[in-house]
């Protein structure tokens, strides 16, 4: 057993692991943080996407004693319940959802793309996501959702901070 | 009345619990004391067995261990024949069939009593192929019965002397290949008993109340002792019609008190549902010199696998569709489903439609071909129309929009002007452009009574509530069925409640598959609503004192007089004064189809049909043999459009899993093992590997249809192989008839060409 501390969604935690134990099972199996989802348990579809330190991660392959000390964003953290960052009602706006169970992935990925780049090419965002597997929507409308969520972010008509 | 909800692209009821993540699906669910389960599989695809649990039930937080003599009920199941057992008792039909299910105390110790379960296998021959499991000597894959499980035949006219009199005949065959439907979520369940001993279960399906039949009947327990609750579910396609581990589950908590909840990893998912049938299909087709098909020979052969899931309805619409929406006045089809010890094939997307274009889409290419002939304008020339007559003999008498989708594609795509092969985006690629055309019978067919029900409430708050069992598999019911209700109701869909869900609070509306959804509880959700509309207006008319109650309207909880707006009484006040029995109103809806005879086919076996055209540019590397999609365009004939967003996003998946399909998927299948069940093995395309497409929704609305709208979720695949596998050809005038066309492949038949 192994003490870490890490920060997630801005809130401070100091949890006792096992060493083998992976990050999204902490998330989910410990911190009840559900909308990290498992879709794979091989880092293949990008289901359990979350943001450590900026940048994505497949939580399924990353162990928990890893974390320890960095900053981990999840779906719980961005927009809170009420789903108002920009890229969450770019989503819904452009039906960019179906079953859903890529969707929570899908938007962490997009957020650390728009956290770097303001305004990426079509190109680019397909890049970004190209680690999260959706078997819905072919991917057309998520990828018209991040351009929206960048326009919007961009004009300064959805400031989220 | 308009209220613009037909027609409007509300956003979807359930998008904001998905964005954030409080969307719960059934691996979400934490429950107070739960205990685990876990699944012993088959390793062997062929054997008797004898299992032993003694160890197993023998380590410490083990809590039980069932096996078939634990089963309470009847140990079968199935979707139409009851061949799958819930645990294999005395022999296993293929890799992955169910032995045992664990129960312990936590996931980690059920997965470590599998390993102490002893099974010994006594091995028997198995067979792979279904020609060779047709043959008489062939081991039996159910020792009672024949591997051919189903025969359906289609005869019109004289296809032998049709076939003396046509100027060019195109004779192939096609195949294709046994796929999954890789649902982004695996299968999971939670159950648990309520204080009156009624046993719930928690999960993902596409049909709660046929999940409650069955469980019922296992536990051997009326099924009002029987629950089910559809949680969020991550993507169905056909794969969540078929029992997975919702009677392990429940037999489970019956049988010890305990909550149980089943989480399969994506390595088990593969074998805990049904697969695509894949079909070898031989095509023999001929037209006249005036470019008119004369005759059409198909034989298909299904592989089914172990268990026959819906193996009868999949080749039975397979075989319908086998000849493709043209009119031929000779017809043979013979359509054969056959075991065999492979995965089990059951739904998928399409259902047995899907697979048939890539063998009668590329025979019009070859006969146009032959014919020297456009093959837009031979495929127009041949299209069903209103009054056309199908190859069963079933008179199209409405909504047939086929050319309209044809044009339209050719009109963002010109198919004749062969310019754009000129500048191929690197030098070692050729261009090809490919048009596919399909036609898809919406709902279980051949008579089968195709049901729906509905319920509509006036809460005494003024509030509505409809109750209809339709699943939300992502297609978007929770929000079409509200549209439709607050079309007919005056309100915006959002102020309408839905209860869908849990099978004591709603009624039996079918499964979510065969497009019928839409159409289907669409029509009983529309009635039952008209019913509570004229009871609603009605007492409004008398409480209004108006003169007769054709000038009263309905708009946002309030009836008015439509000509003096003022005039008015809300719904709070209507629902007060209404009787009991006319606050809730019910209706029901059975799609009209008539059983085919059964030596030639004759019968109306579907109605209504669904069309589309698929038209695709594409680059091929004639040094790799890979493919790159460079444009596509897709016309769906939709009836009316309820929600042209959602339709659109049916659109782009359909597309993406049919592009998926034709050219990535493979399972890896050996001796009955899947090889590539892992999402590192099993290959799907990315974001990088797609394309936007242009859609064109073509509307036409039919007079049976809720609002004219016809379900799309399936035949927004169907016209894409083609349209691919045409496309290749144009390419590289390499004719491909076996999917998926993989790199090595495609290079094979370049250069063997």
């Amino acid at each position: 057993m192994k003490t870490i501390k890490l920060n997630i969604n801005d809130k401070d935690y100091s949890v006792e692991i096992d060493g083998s134990m992976k990050l999204v099972e902490l998330l989910r199996d410990r911190l009840n943080l559900m909308g990290t989802k498992i879709g794979c348990g091989e880092g293949e579809c990008g289901a359990c996407t979350v943001i450590m330190d900026g940048e994505t991660v497949a939580s399924c392959l990353v162990l928990a004693f890893q974390a320890d000390g960095s900053k981990i964003v999840t779906i719980e953290g961005v927009g809170g319940d009420t789903g108002d960052h920009p890229i969450q009602k770019a989503f819904i706006e452009k039906g960019a959802v179906q079953c859903g169970f890529c969707t929570p992935g899908m938007i962490l990925s997009a957020k650390v793309l728009l956290d770097k780049i303001s305004d990426p090419t079509e190109e680019e965002i397909r890049e970004a996501i190209s680690g999260n597997i959706c078997r819905c929507t072919g991917y057309e409308k998520i990828v018209a959702a991040i351009q929206l969520a960048a326009h919007k972010i961009n004009k300064g008509e959805d400031r989220y901070e | 009345m308009n209220r613009g909800e037909v027609g409007t692209s509300r956003t979807r009821a359930d998008a904001l619990a998905k964005v954030t993540g409080r969307a719960i699906y059934p691996e979400d669910i934490i429950m107070e004391n739960m205990a685990h389960g876990a699944t012993l599989r088959s390793n062997m695809p062929h054997a008797n067995i004898k299992v032993d649990v003694t160890d197993a039930e023998a380590m410490e937080g083990v809590i039980k261990v069932l096996t078939a003599k634990d089963v309470t009920g009847i140990n079968n199941h199935g979707v139409l024949l009851k061949d799958h057992e819930v645990l294999c008792e005395s022999r296993v039909r293929r890799v992955g069939d169910p032995i045992a299910f664990v129960v312990a105390e936590t996931e980690d110790i059920a997965k470590a009593a599998l390993e102490k379960i002893k099974v010994d296998y006594e091995e028997l021959e198995a067979v792979f192929s279904p020609v060779e499991a047709m043959k008489d000597d062939a081991p039996r894959v159910h020792e009672e019965t024949s591997n051919i499980v189903f025969h359906y035949k289609s005869r019109t006219g004289d296809t032998e002397s049709a076939f003396k009199n046509c100027a060019v005949i195109a004779e192939n065959e096609y195949k294709t290949s046994m796929v999954d439907h890789a649902f982004l979520q695996p299968e999971a369940g939670v159950s648990y008993m309520e204080e009156d001993g009624t046993v719930v279960v928690k999960v993902a399906t596409q049909y709660a109340h046929f999940d409650r039949f069955e469980v019922a009947e296992a536990l051997g327990v009326p099924e009002e002792k029987i629950k089910i609750i559809n949680v969020e579910i991550g993507g169905a396609f056909g794969g969540r019609e078929d029992i997975s581990l919702q009677i392990h589950l429940a037999l489970a908590t019956y049988l010890t008190g305990r909550t149980v909840k089943c989480v399969y990893s994506r390595e088990e998912s593969f074998y805990g549902h049904s697969k695509r049938h894949p079909f070898i299909m031989k095509y023999k087709t001929g037209a006249d010199k005036e470019g008119k098909l004369q005759a059409m020979e198909v034989e298909i052969i299904g592989d089914t696998g172990a268990y026959a899931s819906w193996a009868i309805n999949v080749l039975r619409k397979g075989g319908v569709h086998s000849t493709g929406p043209y009119e031929i006045p000779n017809v043979r089809v013979d359509s054969i489903a056959v075991y065999t010890n492979n995965p089990y094939a059951g739904a998928m997307r399409g259902f047995g439609a899907t697979q048939p274009p890539i063998g009668y889409e590329q025979q019009m290419d070859i006969l146009a071909e032959k014919l020297e002939m456009d093959p837009v304008e031979f495929r127009l020339k041949n299209t069903f129309k209103i009054d056309s007559i199908t190859s069963n003999g079933q008179l199209l008498v409405e909504s047939i929009p086929l050319d309209r989708c044809i044009e339209a594609v050719v009109e963002c795509m010109d198919f004749k002007d062969k310019n754009f092969k000129k500048s191929p985006s690197k030098i070692n690629r050729q261009k090809g452009r490919g048009l596919g055309a399909m036609f898809y019978g919406t709902g279980y067919g051949n008579g089968f009574p195709d049901i729906s029900q509905a319920e509509a409430e006036l809460t005494k708050d003024g509030k509505v509530v409809i109750y209809a069992g339709a699943a939300e598999v992502g297609q978007g019911s929770k929000t079409v069925m509200r549209q439709i209700a607050g079309e007919v109701l005056g309100l915006e869909s959002k102020d309408i409640k839905l209860v869908s869900e849990d099978t004591s609070k709603m009624l039996d509306s079918g499964t979510a598959a065969a497009s019928r959804q839409t159409y289907n509880t669409g029509n009983a959700v529309k009635k039952a609503c008209e019913k509570l509309r004229d009871n609603i207006i009605k007492k409004a008319t008398e409480l209004l004192k108006a003169n007769s109650d054709t000038g009263v309207i309905l708009k946002d909880e309030n009836a008015m007089i439509r000509t003096f707006p003022d005039i008015k009484v809300s719904f709070k006040e209507i629902a007060q004064n209404l009787e009991k029995e006319d606050l809730k109103t019910y209706a029901e809806f059975t799609a009209h189809a008539t059983e085919m005879h059964e030596e030639t086919g004759q019968g109306a076996p579907y109605w209504p049909y669904t069309f589309g055209a698929c038209g695709v540019e594409l680059e091929v590397d004639v040094e790799t043999g890979r493919i790159y999609l460079q444009d596509a365009v897709m016309a769906q004939d939709v009836g009316r459009a309820i929600n042209p967003n959602l339709i659109e996003g049916q659109m782009d998946g359909g597309f993406a899993m049919a592009y998926s399909y034709t050219i990535y998927e493979d399972l890896g299948l050996k001796d009955g093992h899947i090889k590539n069940n892992k999402f590192s093995k099993y290959l799907m395309p990315t974001a990088l590997d797609t394309i936007n497409i242009k859609k064109i929704i073509i509307e036409d609305p039919e007079s049976t249809a809720p609002f004219g709208a016809k379900g799309i979720g399936e035949p927004v695949m169907v016209a894409v192989s083609p349209a691919i596998l045409n496309a290749i050809y144009d390419a590289t005038g390499v004719r491909m008839t076996e999917i998926p066309v993989t790199p090595e492949k495609l290079l094979k038949a370049i250069n063997e060409k």
